[in-house]
């Protein structure tokens, strides 16, 4: 038993917090790092963090102690509750002002891109056409597609792109650089049709393997398969599934019939 | 329209651009390190998969978490916390993919396998810049050293200050730069290449530099 969950349970939390800050006050900066850049934001997350873990006398930590059977290892229970705790820092703080800040080194073109897709979450087309129409900028949809690819290109790029990837959800494919007329409502219901004859398990997998990319071995372990070919196995077959589904599509990513 | 293609297609129809948003019957942080971990037991095994399928705010909460928990600098100190030497996971990272590379071939040597890259872990190949490199009297061509399985290679240049002044895709290890792109003499340029590896991944090369030097007007 470690040291602090010895003076935890004996009652002493003033000596298990400085026993458990010692032993893993490397991996929560780690963690926060992962995330945050500037010295200022990593050092304000870490005061959040722990002024969470040490509220109600360490009830969090408390809590995970007091389990009867431990199911994740303490060091991974640690981190998550660190990501939860950063991402909800900077979604908190001020969300939209922080994450203009981010864009704010981009050329101006790609700013204001940046603000119509990002922040207003227009579509490409509306934002191509805002842009012509308001004088902004002169250029061809090519030219706009170019830029439009480097914005997203820019703002994914290292830790900044992994707290904007969960301020934002993740970017999208280059296949949805297209112009889509049709909303994220009846994208997401014919999508939600192809995937209803999936089981909960299937569906996590292709979800977790297609949209998020994870890898195979990584979907295994989360949906309880035995290895990363039981996951190729489930998640192609799930694919084939929905072939007709995919048949159906036109070039700009439209069904173009019934499914 | 190959199945990397197909694939990613039906990638940008999963992307719907909705923020996820969290519920009150979202998962505990405790639940989602246990899936992460692949510890949940089964019986609360259903009941979490089941909300995670229909939830993309727990399912981002996973997926991130699994992203942590492969960060070079979050395993290092994980390693040291359980007391293993940093490093031990590379030995695996070489063994097992080599193990699995193998499996993988006899699966995709199957007639009846669809013919889509999978995307593991496995050791990759990278492209190299063979030029331009270093101080150079005009730049028209840029050429790289293949990757082999690729079928498509993206090429950025950029100035130092990170702009980017050029970017073109396509199937060959070379090509030929249009007349339009204004170069500005002794200024520094850096350039890289990505080889599509699977679908939507790519092997990206080191950054090169270069920077044109021409010769005074006579």
């Amino acid at each position: 038993m470690e040291p602090w969950v010895v003076e935890l349970q004996g009652g002493k939390s003033d000596a298990a917090w400085d026993l458990f800050l010692d032993r893993y006050r490397r991996l929560v900066f780690a963690a926060i790092r992962y995330y945050a850049q500037d010295y200022d934001d990593i050092m304000d997350v870490f005061a959040r963090v722990c002024e969470s873990l040490r509220e109600n006398d360490l009830e969090r930590l408390r809590c995970y102690v007091d389990q009867p059977g431990h199911t994740a290892k303490f060091s991974t229970w640690l981190v998550t509750v660190v990501r939860h705790l950063t991402v909800d820092w900077f979604r908190h703080r001020d969300g939209r002002r922080r994450v203009s800040s981010i864009a704010s080194t981009l050329p101006p073109l790609r700013q204001r891109i940046f603000e119509h897709v990002f922040l207003h979450k227009r579509s490409h087309g509306e934002t191509y056409e805002l842009i012509c129409s308001t004088g902004e900028a002169s250029l061809s949809f090519g030219e706009f597609l170019k830029e439009l690819r480097a914005t997203y290109n820019a703002v994914a790029d290292g830790r900044r792109g992994s707290i904007l990837r969960e301020l934002l959800g993740p970017p999208p494919p280059e296949q949805v650089l297209v112009v889509s007329d049709e909303s994220a409502d009846d994208r997401r219901e014919s999508l939600e049709f192809a995937l209803r004859s999936l089981s909960p398990d299937e569906r996590v997998a292709v979800e977790l393997y297609v949209v998020d990319e994870m890898s195979a071995e990584a979907v295994a372990k989360v949906v309880g398969w035995s290895n990363a070919k039981a996951v190729y196995n489930h998640v192609y077959r799930a694919l084939s599934a929905m072939r007709s589904y995919l048949s159906s599509l036109d070039g700009a990513g439209r069904p173009t019939g019934k499914i | 329209m190959n199945d990397i293609d197909r694939l990613e297609q039906l990638r940008g129809y999963f992307h719907t651009g909705e923020m996820p948003i969290a519920t009150a019957e979202c998962l505990d942080d405790g639940t989602i390190a246990a899936l992460a971990d692949g510890a949940l037991p089964n019986e609360a095994s259903p009941f979490a998969l089941q909300h995670i399928a229909a939830c993309p705010f727990c399912r981002r909460a996973v997926a991130s978490v699994r992203e942590l928990l492969n960060d070079r600098a979050i395993t290092h100190e994980i390693d040291l916390l359980e007391g293993r030497a940093p490093g031990w996971r590379r030995i695996f990272k070489v063994a097992v993919p080599l193990a699995a590379a193998a499996t993988l071939l006899v699966l995709l040597w199957s007639p009846s396998n669809d013919d889509v890259t999978h995307r593991g872990s496995g050791a990759r190949s990278f492209p190299t810049p063979i030029g331009p490199r270093g101080t150079v009297a005009n730049v028209e061509r840029m050429e790289w050293s293949g990757v082999p399985g690729s079928d498509r290679y993206r090429v950025t240049v950029f100035t130092a200050q990170g702009g980017v002044v050029y970017e073109t895709e396509g199937a060959d290890t070379a090509l030929t730069l249009p007349d339009s792109i204004q170069w500005s003499s002794g200024a520094r340029y850096l350039w890289k290449v990505e080889a599509r590896t699977g679908w939507n991944r790519w092997a990206t090369s080191d950054l090169v530099d270069f920077t044109i030097v021409r010769a005074p007007p006579p």
